[in-house]
């Protein structure tokens, strides 16, 4: 372990100072920071991990283990709470690790700062620099610490859940969970009710994102361009009254909207459509056009949010572009799709990537206006159900937690990825706005 | 607390538990003997009201905890009939505000912790969860207590029974009836064709005007026609046990029952997209003749119709009383209490003849005790309902039937074939029940 990462041009002071023998004597933490003649630094250290030790030394390894055994005797073992302190331990367990490496990093780069003459401030000075370095760290911690346990925390005890069998003929505290591994996920794509009605629901799931964010993006874009032309008087009165829909609580609108689609009794079936056409649409009755009316509603909730975003961009481009498009002798459209456009995008693109992922999880909408119905034959979730509603029935009607967790995984995943691969594409616009 | 009585608490304890051995009621998974480490209350009480053998009883505790569904005249109610037990057996009683649809999970997650209650309120159709999570306690009942139970409503007790154990005291049932409008009938039908006669002599769907009204795809209130001929859910042995593997949705009286419900829509009695907003609508808007439905509506529906609202037991179908979906209430011994003998006949206080009185009073609610006068017009007929109404299985399973069935009613409703329809519906069920948890 010579340390060759000695640049020639660098002239060694202290010959006999050795990096390695400073790493490795942190091995005991603290030590290898007194070698560096750091006593202080090295001493609080040794004494913090050895407190740290001394007092979680017996919370993580119980903790460890009952994560691996989730418990041993029904009814006085409850293996959820084993699975939380399991999940706090490994958290703790990090923040040991992480720390751990971080002083033997530290004692090895003293020394090599060592090696080539630096002098060892004294302890004044030393809290001046930690004070100084550390200032960023210093703030970010609580909301760090906060963030870890009421984010990541919530978060992988759902991941652990979909790796074991709880559901209700194994609930506790009646009877100890088992971890199954991949199960739930086999279970998924195996079994034929599970399967069929997985792809089904996450096939409208798909096509429901795409197309109600889709149209309530493409109507505001529209809108925000015909409201911003010159031409037009009272562009306040229009622009309040564009934001009406998203200023009425959606939970309230949604309601009522599911009051006038009604087949019979609706106002749209009674007083417009029969009316105009002499017969009614099976709104509430018929899949497809449930479908039709959910997407037209979210359409009408979704868009005046896309609609302030995009009139604030298009009062934020210059002139100038316009005026050079026409003398360049561009024409309408060419000027839409290589000035406007462009710009809008780059500057809404992270928030309609947002928009897309929630309404690909939009509950509110599919369980307000119908619990997911209307039925269909042959299949167990309801016409419109999509991934959430459908999750929400399993975990709340038929306490299927695990598979409910799984299926939670799956829907993170699919959020996941396409949010990064849209993110990684909207850079395009970066290049092309160079702004 | 703890200084001098501890001493003669442990003694006593002694004493007891061998009085306890001596009557030998025990039972192989739950010590029937109460490890309290608390100060027993001095056993000289005076003489019961209700003849009690008192001196086989387990010491009483100081306190017991109840958790009460937190509605203000829920609560009212109770303060009122444990202050009575107080007075009469020295036990304080500690009422919690809790809601009932959260109470399950905070026994679950809180009981073995010792925070949990002596004593919780649920909806009987929970039942099989809760065991199943192992919450409740069985309940070891002595001679007398179940003479006391006999007095109520043997379908309600039965509905808190699982596979044969009993684990609750029912305390409220609730049910639907026939609720008419004086206005257009002038007297309740008491068979299903003189109802089907007011149907077809008053509905005009053009102006909106129906002679009757029902959520009719909605399996709750569809129960009495679909099984008002043979039908069943799942078959239910001798004990009250339900058989899941047994379902008789597609046998011959479920589909001639399913045929009747399609019949209204075919004839137009019915407007397909029937929900209970429009039903509740159009009635108090006086153009309904006659629908089924709940207690719940009664003030809605008297504000509305006033004097011409009138509420009768559901008819007769081919001579015999249709039943109904019946929804019971009651209080279950938790598994963690430590003085589940206690705690039973806190239960079975708080829901006597004396108490439901109170309680109906007070809260509104129908009693499970069969004792109990309801001379309320509109409460009457419903009381009477409940005693021939079948509580919802209790089962687990249960949770998967209400949307398959109440799916094949939109088909049939959409004029599909009935046979057809319930067959897959079964089959749904059936296919459901398998992936619950193996």
């Amino acid at each position: 372990m010579a340390a060759n990462d000695n640049q020639p041009d660098v002239k060694i002071v202290n010959e006999r100072h050795n990096p390695t023998v400073a790493a490795l004597l942190s091995i005991i933490p603290g030590f290898g920071q007194m070698y560096n003649k750091r006593y202080w630094k090295g001493a609080t250290l040794f004494i913090l991990f050895a407190a740290f030790i001394g007092v979680m030394y017996g919370f993580i390894a119980d903790g460890l283990q009952g994560l691996i055994t989730l418990g041993e005797t029904p009814r006085d073992d409850d293996s959820r709470i084993f699975l939380s302190y399991g999940i706090l331990s490994l958290i703790f367990l990090t923040f040991f690790i992480s720390f751990y490496v971080l002083n033997i990093i530290d004692a090895r780069k003293d020394a090599k700062r060592i090696q080539l003459g630096w002098e060892v401030p004294d302890l004044r000075q030393g809290f001046k620099n930690a004070w100084d370095t550390g200032f960023p760290y210093y703030l970010v911690a609580p909301g760090l610490f906060l963030l870890i346990f009421v984010v990541i925390f919530p978060l992988l005890f759902m991941v652990f859940l979909a790796f074991t069998n709880y559901n209700l003929y194994n609930a506790p505290p009646r009877n100890l969970l088992q971890w199954v591994g991949f199960d739930n996920f086999v279970r998924l794509f195996t079994i034929n009710e599970w399967r069929n009605t997985f792809f089904n629901v996450l096939s409208w799931t798909l096509i429901w994102t795409f197309v109600a964010t889709t149209l309530q993006i493409g109507l505001a874009l529209f809108l925000a361009i015909i409201v911003n032309d010159k031409r037009v008087k009272g562009k306040r009165l229009i622009r309040t009254v564009f934001i009406l829909p998203w200023a009425v609580p959606a939970f309230v609108t949604i309601i009522i909207f599911s009051a006038l689609f009604n087949d019979n009794f609706g106002a749209i079936n009674r007083d417009i459509i029969v009316p105009l056409f002499g017969s009614g649409i099976p709104w509430m009755s018929d899949p497809f056009w449930a479908k039709v009316a959910l997407i037209m509603i979210q359409t009408w909730l979704g868009f005046p949010f896309v609609f302030a975003l995009f009139t604030g961009v298009l009062q934020s481009i210059s002139a100038d572009w316009y005026e050079a498009a026409d003398i360049d002798g561009a024409n309408r459209w060419q000027k839409f799709s290589n000035i406007t456009f462009p710009h809008v995008m780059f500057a809404t693109a992270p928030l309609l990537i947002m928009q897309y992922a929630g309404n690909f999880n939009n509950f509110n909408i599919i369980y307000l206006f119908n619990q997911g119905g209307p039925p269909v034959r042959g299949q167990v979730a309801g016409g419109t159900d999509i991934l959430i509603s459908w999750v929400y029935g399993l975990t709340f009607e038929n306490q299927q937690f695990n598979m409910a967790a799984a299926i939670s995984i799956i829907l993170g995943l699919i959020v996941v990825v396409f949010a990064f691969l849209w993110f990684r594409r909207t850079r395009s616009f970066k290049e092309e706005g160079n702004i | 607390m703890f200084k001098g009585k501890f001493l003669l608490t442990l003694m006593m304890m002694l004493v007891l538990s061998i009085a306890l051995v001596a009557c030998g009621g025990g039972d192989d998974d739950a010590p029937a003997d109460p490890d309290t480490d608390e100060n027993g209350e001095d056993a000289g009480e005076e003489a019961e009201g209700e003849a009690q053998a008192d001196s086989d009883a387990p010491e009483k505790p100081e306190s017991l905890d109840m958790w009460v569904n937190d509605e203000d005249s829920q609560l009212d109610a109770y303060e009122e009939i444990t202050q009575r037990f107080e007075d009469e057996h020295g036990i304080e009683i500690n009422i919690t505000p809790f809601s009932m649809l959260d109470q399950t999970e905070a026994v679950s997650l809180d009981g073995s912790s010792g925070q949990g209650p002596d004593l919780f309120f649920q909806p009987h159709d929970r039942m099989g969860d809760i065991v199943l999570q192992g919450l409740a306690a069985e309940l070891e009942l002595t001679a007398d207590q179940e003479e006391r139970l006999s007095e109520y409503n043997e379908e309600a007790v039965t509905a808190f029974s699982y596979e044969g154990i009993q684990y609750g005291i029912p305390a409220v049932v609730e049910t639907y009836a026939l609720f008419y409008n004086t206005d257009l009938v002038e007297e309740a039908p008491q068979t299903l064709d003189e109802l089907m006669e007011i149907a077809d002599s008053l509905t005009d769907a053009s102006a909106d005007e129906y002679g009757f009204l029902m959520e009719a795809t909605n399996l709750y209130f569809a129960y009495p026609f679909l099984t008002g001929a043979g039908g069943y859910i799942f078959n239910q042995d001798a004990d009250g046990a339900y058989d899941t593997e047994d379902i008789g949705l597609d046998n011959e009286g479920a589909v001639e029952g399913a045929a009747l419900i399609q019949s209204w829509f075919e004839d137009g009695y019915m407007p397909t997209g029937i929900d209970g907003d429009v039903m509740n609508g159009l009635f108090q808007d006086g153009k309904v003749g006659a629908v089924i439905t709940g207690p719940w509506a009664i003030p809605d529906y008297r504000d509305a119709l006033g004097d011409s609202l009138a509420v009768a037991m559901l008819p007769e179908w081919d001579g015999d009383q249709l039943n109904s979906f019946s929804g019971n209430k009651g209080w279950l011994v938790s598994e963690y209490s430590e003085d589940k003998y206690w705690a039973t006949e806190l239960a079975l206080f708080i829901t006597n003849a004396e108490s439901s009185e109170t309680y109906y009073e007070t809260a509104g609610e129908l009693p499970a005790h069969t004792a109990v006068e309801i001379d309320d017009e509109f409460m009457g007929p419903i009381f009477e309902q409940t005693q021939v109404a079948e509580p919802m299985p209790n089962v687990p399973e249960m949770s998967q039937v209400w949307e398959p069935v109440s799916d094949a009613l939109q088909f049939i409703s959409q004029g599909e074939d009935p046979q057809e329809v319930m067959e897959e519906a079964v089959e749904q069920i059936r296919d459901q029940i398998a992936i619950m948890g193996q």
